[in-house]
């Protein structure tokens, strides 16, 4: 009962309080000079948020940027020597940085084109079957990964032969007396990778489907009606006129599920803990971060994600600006 | 971005960056947590490595004693996840007051960042030093100064059986590996694997054959290149140390050794590995565990219910050496200077009767440091013989994987033996990555 009051508090108290800060501060800049009181009362208003944003944001970031050239607990600088060990280990580059470049390369794709054939074949249905359809594929986005992780750990779970079969897919195999394989550690073409990339399509799907339902549903009928006269076969009308419309929110799409791919952690984590030649860059970071205490390796680790997302992040706003100026 | 946005952004970053990009960590010369002397705090926090049945009974057999001297204790239960929090805790300067470590390894390593407080000043060494089992107290010594005191123990050479099964087909106990081998092909002759194992344990999948490694290293090279090899002077390539892989890929990664194949291995988690024991017809014969084997949710509870009737325990067998391999939760301190942090650090470590509503009567995996414990308090027969095993050896050696730096003993010597054992990788990539990844400081 007392953490409910003491949160209720806090949300109280946080509101009020900021509302009260701006009220005051407003105050004391109206009594400025009309010249001062102009320049000021910009600074004044998003002053707070900015520092705020400063302090949790950009202070870590630099912080941890530094960090990456210090040795393992942060107390002498080492150069860089954390990046050249990680770099030429074959172990981080063949494993944890190949294994990242696979998840951006298929599921980012995938998710796109899964995303894309629901919003058009649901497109086709009456209206409630659609809605029905579509709240079904959107239904894994309201849960965390962890959650996905775990239910999905029930479809891939192998128990030793002869006893009874826990997951989904073994149990399927039992029933045709194939005995049970151990889905997860199938490291060979990395098809426990995969595995696990259908995990995140999954939960992903839905985000794509509903923006590019939107997109699909917002291309002008009179240009595939022109299509369709002109005789053209639904396979062609969907690739050169529906596709090329669609284009700006395919990127975008494309785009935010290539940024959560390339930071994604607890899916490893929860499966497989980076065994069997699954590790990516994020789970990488938490072990050498907790189990090894190297705030070297994980600072440089970091930051080598943080240079390879900002050119994303930069397109992603660019195009963001350009689709504002097009309304 | 427009270039004056871009100017003003990285104006403000360069402003932020010179004013706190030049500091490093100081190296925290001096121990945190430094409250000088003459406090007594009203609740003492105290973190552990054990939940289920064990939190259960380690908070009963603190509580009363707690009340009786007017302390509030504040159990923070963290079994799996042990390590990550308390290196979180330490890092936001905000450590518990005592820190139960289940491995003395992540115990040294706080050492070494000053976190953590001497105990010679603070508990009675010489008492603890004649009343331990020998071999506990020198795990989680740094120099010449002890940081921590063990508050249980367990046993880790120890192989279980099915006993009505296994006197039914007549097979006997071995009291040397070469008879183990023997009994070991005896099983398989007659149309069942020998062993089950288990691997399997979430984030820290592997240590089950760690375990199986060191007993092997103590047993065959016995007692004194086991502590070169946990120090680092003794590598994983090392013959000695590959014999003992040998060994266990002759046991384990055998086709028909195991129940469910080698393959099965690393997915059969390690709590319910045992279970195929008491199958009719039995799965399995044999399996090595420690004795916390015996608390509930790892046996079925029907099996738990006739443990001394059903459950046999015989000690690992001997090499050229006889050295039994332990395990345990050591307790260190964070806080200097607190009477009452003090009072209970003492009152779980030095009192050789705590742990009694721990003991029994319902067996929750607990066995005392203390050689004077008195074992009638154990739950059942099993626990008491292997009590007696560790009460009376004139050498114990801690888990190596345990004591080894953390990211050797809890990283890639785990992980090395889930790669080995599901055949990802083979015996010489194994050590030598085992060996690359030992830190250089």
């Amino acid at each position: 009962m007392l953490k409910v009051i003491n949160a209720l508090l806090a949300i109280v108290g946080g509101v009020l309080g900021s509302l009260l800060l701006f009220y005051v501060m407003n105050k004391v800049v109206e009594r400025l000079p009309r010249k001062w009181e102009e320049r000021v009362k910009p600074y004044v208003f998003f002053g707070p948020a900015v520092l705020l944003i400063g302090f949790f944001l950009i202070y870590p970031a630099i912080r941890t940027i530094v960090f990456s050239f210090a040795n393992s607990d942060s107390t002498s600088f080492i150069g860089l020597t954390n990046y050249t060990d990680l770099l030429g280990s074959g172990d981080f580059v063949s494993g944890a940085l190949l294994n990242t470049l696979l998840w951006m390369i298929v599921v980012p794709a995938l998710t796109v084109i899964f995303g894309l054939a629901v919003a058009v074949l649901a497109d086709r249905l009456r209206p409630r079957a659609e809605k029905f359809t579509k709240s079904l594929i959107f239904l894994p986005m309201a849960i965390s990964l962890v959650g996905a992780s775990t239910i999905w750990k029930y479809v891939y779970e192998s128990r030793p032969e002869g006893t009874p079969q826990v997951g989904l897919l073994n149990a399927i195999l039992d029933k045709f007396g194939i005995a049970p394989v151990a889905w997860l550690q199938l490291s060979q073409a990395h098809a426990n990778s995969l595995l696990l990339m259908v995990i995140l399509i999954w939960a992903q799907v839905g985000f794509s489907m509903v923006l590019l339902s939107a997109a699909v549903k917002g291309v002008p009928e009179d240009t595939i009606e022109a299509g369709r006269i002109d005789g053209a076969s639904e396979k062609r009308i969907f690739l050169s006129i529906v596709v090329p419309q669609i284009w700006a929110t395919v990127i975008t799409v494309f785009i935010t599920v290539l940024i959560i791919v390339m930071k994604i952690f607890d899916i490893i984590y929860v499966m497989t803990g980076g065994n069997f030649n699954t590790d990516v860059i994020g789970m990488r970071f938490f072990t050498e971060l907790f189990t090894n205490g190297n705030n070297g390796y994980a600072a440089a680790i970091v930051v080598m994600l943080m240079i390879a997302i900002v050119p994303v992040m930069l397109y992603q706003v660019r195009n963001f600006r350009r689709q504002e100026a097009q309304r | 971005m427009s270039g004056r946005t871009l100017t003003k952004a990285t104006a403000i970053a360069g402003a932020v960056a010179v004013l706190t990009s030049g500091c490093l960590s100081s190296g925290d010369k001096t121990s945190s947590g430094d409250k000088s002397g003459g406090t007594a705090k009203a609740t003492v926090e105290i973190m552990f490595g054990f939940g289920g049945d064990q939190a259960a009974g380690f908070k009963e057999s603190l509580e009363p004693w707690a009340k009786t001297n007017g302390i509030t204790i504040k159990y923070v239960s963290a079994p799996d996840t042990f390590q990550t929090l308390i290196r979180s805790r330490v890092a936001g300067n905000n450590p518990p007051d005592i820190g139960i470590f289940p491995q003395p390894g992540l115990l040294k390593d706080l050492v070494k960042q000053n976190k953590l407080q001497p105990l010679d000043d603070v508990l009675d060494m010489a008492k603890l030093q004649s009343s331990i089992v020998p071999g506990f107290l020198d795990s989680t010594t740094v120099g010449d100064k002890h940081y921590g005191a063990p508050v249980d123990i367990n046993v880790k050479s120890l192989v279980f059986y099915n006993k009505p099964a296994f006197t039914a087909a007549g097979y006997e106990i071995p009291t040397t590996i070469d008879e183990l081998m023997a009994l070991s092909d005896k099983i398989k002759a007659s149309g069942t694997a020998p062993w089950c194992i288990g691997l399997e344990s979430g984030p820290a999948s592997g240590w089950p054959g760690t375990d199986w490694i060191e007993e092997l290293v103590l047993k065959q090279a016995g007692p004194d290149v086991y502590d070169k090899w946990v120090a680092g002077e003794t590598k994983f390539e090392d013959p000695a140390i590959k014999a003992a892989f040998d060994t266990y890929a002759k046991i384990a990664l055998t086709k028909g050794n195991v129940f469910g194949g080698a393959k099965s291995i690393v997915s059969s988690s390690f709590q319910t590995a045992a279970n195929p024991m008491f199958t009719t017809p039995p799965g399995c014969f044999l399996h090595k565990q420690g004795n916390f084997v015996t608390q509930k949710g790892f046996l079925s509870e029907a099996i738990r219910a006739k443990i001394d009737t059903n459950l046999g325990v015989f000690a690992f067998p001997k090499g050229a050496f006889d050295t039994v391999e332990g395990g345990g939760d050591s307790a260190a301190l964070f806080t200097k200077g607190d009477a009452n942090v003090t009072k209970v650090l003492k009152a779980i470590t030095e009192d050789p009767t705590f742990g009694g509503a721990w003991a029994g009567p319902s067996d929750r995996g607990f066995i005392s440091p203390h050689k004077d414990f008195d074992v009638s308090k154990y739950g059942n027969e099993t626990t008491r013989s292997i009590a007696k095993i560790a009460y009376t050896t004139s050498g114990i050696r801690f888990d190596a994987s345990d004591s080894m730096p953390a990211q050797v003993g809890n990283g890639s010597f785990w992980k090395g033996m889930i790669a080995f054992t599901s055949g990802q990788q083979d015996e010489a990539t194994t050590l030598k990555k085992i060996d690359e990844s030992w830190p250089k400081s």
